[in-house]
């Protein structure tokens, strides 16, 4: 006779809240803990390691604030890079195009800034910038949508095909030294990207001798407006039919192409408002200005389940990572920023596998099964 | 050799989560005998069918085959214990010829295409009986053709246990007896046999005994010849019911929905609907037959807007309605509904909430940037109250519900709009005769009202007792109007596959073309 396999699986109800916050706990644990037996066979403490890391390095250091200072200098692009993806794959629209995105709407900023720095003031720049970042990335992200919308070309390629046109155009400026190149600094006689002009940086509140960036607000409130769209508005409810099933949309009356199209408008606008909001905080353009935000943007929009608040959550848990090893290395010289890169990797995989337990469960032959067939 | 069973299970209990889809059940089939499996949607015969076939594994519970207590852990566990099982949905490779299709599945045939395999499996299906050109591609095939393939894979594996998943729901009534000969021959030569259908007279036609279910659990066995459709209604559904299918008759009014000589091409490119003339009078329901996929889709997406045609006009009350937006269509008080095999393709966002369905069609009425969810609230608890749909909340997402309750919530949705014309597609597709009925009574309602029904249907004995008249398609071309009462199902089956032409019986009136039409009131 054959007998049952000792081990089988078994779908399991929704897990209740307690359940999934303990399996995810759990998860990012046991990332942590694989993080310490490498740190461990470097020959790094790893409590030391990560009481730096998860403190950002904070007490004892000398200017506590700006390090906070440069948290948000992180953080702010990846929520807003991480929500406006998580717009578009609401829709199951792979926009997989952050990077190029994000590059495009800082190049918009920036040739605002360099053309425009020295006629406007402060607050009028920055709104300029603003809506120059806004412009130049949704046009961008509605280009592949288009495509998409009048050809069902697949977005997945082509999103990703226009990172590298973007990167590269963004390299070409860099590294072109020409009188129409707006970009570079015209002191220098090597192509060097200049500075832009006071009124193009971003505004910062100072509280104390912490100077609050004004992008953290915009961020915050971005924040609130999507939720309330996704979940209360019109658009959102489109959105979410769309996603759930195109042909039922039209069945229902919807113009689906131009609610793709406002979409992706949206998504990649704010994406590339994101790109302006930081060339502008770092006061000039660099070749590797994204960081990886577009990236990193798409592990967060999945990570946190497409949800508004859980996007806000793991942005700033991927940031602290991020940032928090960038300080803690400085002290070991053994270890550089790419040991964060190889802890998210680890924590996205441990997250994946907590997932399956929580729509899971795994069941042992138990003599209970026996004695029933018997 | 009296007691030996083919299979025998005994005290399965199989649970999805907290919900208990078999509890206990137990059942048994000897060799030449014709089990039918009845039971309402939900009721678990899939899932125990399932188990049978090593798809799902029973939580406990033991399975004997031929006497033997044995666990199927795979499909392929289940192929060698002789165990066939032929599913709804046939689970065939398009681009691959008959024979491949056959010989893909194999274990002995080895990794290569011998050249032999056509010959062999020609021969074998002949030994059977069958008719099958094994050189034929799948996608060629008309349904009744892909079934008997499947049943020829069955067999052509060894399987002496052969269970059939509602085999005739897709089937014109010509072909359902041509099945059941091959089932009864297959019988004859012992093997034992699970038919899972809805259609009463079937169940009394083919099989020998019937195996019920009702909420997960076996009811009990009865055979066939002490049954009737009545006695095994009850039992299947708890309590007392009646079978019979009203079709009031309502004042007629004027024709509100007109369609001459429309012409529609499918997907492909192929013409769909070949010059198709009909009209729907408010308080009138008027059947649509033909086998699956002679255009009634493409007619059903034509009228709401969804396909561009090609040639032909489409008057409502009076306006032409060619070229409008789905949107527009709506407006006028046309609702389509569809139910499409998967049932949740067109018409309902599967993972929204039932609120969120209800205001699908009319989210956009409300001034503001806001959808209100009070008004889809309070719709779908009245729909819920008054179809009576089994569900947790009305936040629950409709792909959680079972099939029955999903057609409900479509339906309820496209009543509550108050149309003037109902276009209904095969909206009971699948649905046990508890909640057939009940969709009968909704339909019957809205006649009475004076709405205007389109039914796309699949069986014709529901066709007959519902509709006032039958419309008849083969290959987009109309065979004929024919009225409900006066028909018969062989007429009806003839028309279907073409061998009977009725829409040119009377020279003075085409079938299609109503004599107080309102078309002239349009034309320039």
């Amino acid at each position: 006779m054959r007998q049952q396999p000792l081990l089988r699986v078994v779908k399991r109800d929704r897990a209740g809240l307690p359940v999934q916050a303990a399996a995810y706990l759990t998860a990012i644990l046991a990332a942590v803990l694989t993080g310490a037996v490498l740190l461990l066979i470097q020959g790094v403490d790893p409590l030391d390691f990560y009481g730096q890391m998860f403190t950002l390095a904070i007490p004892g250091s000398r200017y506590p604030w700006r390090m906070v200072e440069n948290y948000i200098k992180l953080f702010v692009p990846l929520l807003i890079v991480s929500l406006a993806l998580a717009l578009a794959f609401k829709m199951r629209f792979w926009n997989i195009g952050g990077e190029g995105q994000f590059i495009i709407g800082a190049l918009c900023a920036s040739a605002a800034a360099m053309k425009l720095g020295e006629q406007l003031p402060q607050p009028v720049m920055l709104l300029v910038m603003s809506l120059c970042g806004l412009c130049g990335g949704g046009l961008y992200g509605v280009f592949a949508a288009g495509l998409k919308v009048k050809w069902g070309t697949n977005e997945t390629l082509l999103t990703l095909m226009l990172n590298y046109l973007a990167l590269y155009l963004l390299q070409f400026f860099a590294e072109t030294k020409a009188p129409w190149n707006l970009f570079l600094d015209t002191a220098s006689a090597r192509p060097k990207f200049a500075r832009f002009p006071d009124s193009a940086q971003m505004l910062l509140v100072p509280i104390g001798p912490f100077r609050l960036n004004l992008s953290l607000v915009a961020a915050g409130l971005l924040c609130a407006a999507l939720f309330v769209y996704l979940k209360y508005a019109k658009g959102g409810y489109e959105i979410a039919v769309v996603g759930d099933s195109p042909s039922t949309a039209r069945y229902a009356g919807m113009r689906v192409g131009r609610i793709v199209l406002r979409t992706i408008f949206l998504s990649a606008a704010l994406i590339g408002l994101a790109g302006a909001f930081y060339v502008s905080t770092a006061g000039i353009l660099s070749a590797s200005v994204t960081n990886d935000v577009g990236w990193t943007g798409v592990v967060v929009a999945w990570l946190a389940k497409l949800n508004t608040l859980g996007i806000v959550a793991t942005s700033a848990l991927i940031t602290v990572l991020q940032y928090g090893c960038q300080t803690a290395s400085t002290s070991y010289p053994a270890i550089d920023a790419n040991f964060a890169n190889l802890l998210q990797g680890v924590i996205l995989f441990l997250v994946l596998a907590a997932d399956f337990f929580v729509r899971f469960r795994i069941v042992v032959r138990g003599r209970n099964g026996k004695e029933d067939s018997k | 050799m009296e007691e030996r069973y083919a299979i025998e299970m005994r005290g399965i209990c199989k649970n999805f989560g907290r919900v208990a889809a078999n509890k206990n059940v137990s059942l048994n089939v000897k060799p030449g005998e014709i089990l039918a499996l009845l039971g309402e949607n939900g009721s678990g015969k899939t899932t125990l069918m399932n188990m049978l076939s090593g798809i799902y594994k029973p939580d406990s519970g033991t399975i004997l085959v031929n006497g033997q207590e044995t666990v199927i852990h795979s499909p392929e566990d289940a192929k060698r214990l002789g165990i066939g099982m032929v599913h709804q949905h046939f689970k065939l490779v398009d681009v691959f010829s008959a024979a491949d299709n056959i010989w893909l599945g194999d274990e002995h045939s080895g990794p290569l295409l011998k050249k032999n395999r056509c010959d062999v499996i020609r021969q074998m299906a002949q030994k059977f009986g069958f008719d099958i050109d094994p050189q034929k591609k799948v996608y060629n095939m008309a349904v009744s053709e892909k079934q008997t393939l499947e049943i020829i894979k069955v067999l052509y594996y060894g399987a002496k246990i052969i269970i059939l998943d509602e085999p005739t729901a897709v089937l014109t009534v010509q072909e359902i007896d041509k099945l059941f000969a091959v089932l009864r021959r297959m019988k004859a030569e012992g093997h034992a046999i699970i038919i899972i259908t809805h259609k009463l007279n079937e169940v009394l036609e083919i099989s020998d005994r019937v195996a019920i279910m009702r909420r997960g659990e076996s009811i009990g066995t009865v055979d066939t010849a002490q049954a009737t459709e009545q006695l095994l209604t009850e039992r299947m559904v708890g309590r007392k019911v009646t079978l019979n299918i009203d079709c009031p008759t309502v004042e007629k009014t004027r024709p509100l929905l007109e369609i001459r000589d429309l012409t529609i091409r499918n997907d492909e490119g192929a013409t769909a609907i070949d010059h198709v003339s009909f009209y729907i009078r408010g308080g009138e329901i008027l059947g649509v037959a033909g086998i699956a996929g002679c255009g009634q889709k493409e007619l059903c997406e034509a009228i709401a807007g969804l396909r561009p045609i090609e040639t032909g006009m489409m008057i409502h009350k009076g306006d032409n309605i060619v070229g409008l937006s789905p949107k527009a269509i709506l407006e006028k008080g046309i609702s389509m509904s569809f139910i499409p095999e998967d049932r949740l393709g067109m018409g309902l966002a599967p993972s929204l909430s039932i609120t969120d369905n209800m205001l699908l069609k009319n989210y956009g009425e409300t001034k503001g940037p806001f959808v209100d969810r009070k008004s889809g609230r309070a719709a779908a608890e009245q729909v819920i109250q008054e179809l009576e749909i089994v569900t947790p909340s009305t936040e629950t997402p409709v792909r959680r519900l079972s099939g029955g309750n999903v057609q409900k919530v479509l339906l309820g949705r496209e009543i509550k709009s108050g149309p003037n014309v109902l276009i209904t597609a095969y909206p009971v597709r699948g649905l046990d005769i508890h909640s057939s009925y009940a969709i009968y009574d909704i339909l019957n309602r809205q006649k009475k009202d004076g709405v205007g029904i389109l039914f796309v249907g699949e069986d014709l004995d529901v066709m007959m007792g519902l509709c006032d008249k039958i419309l008849v398609l083969c290959h987009g071309k109309v065979m004929g109007v024919v009225h409900a009462h006066k028909t018969t199902k062989e007429e009806l089956g003839l028309m279907m596959t073409g061998a009977l032409d009725l829409s040119s019986k009377y020279a003075d009136k085409p079938a299609g073309i109503a004599r107080d039409s309102r078309i002239e009131e349009v034309e320039p």
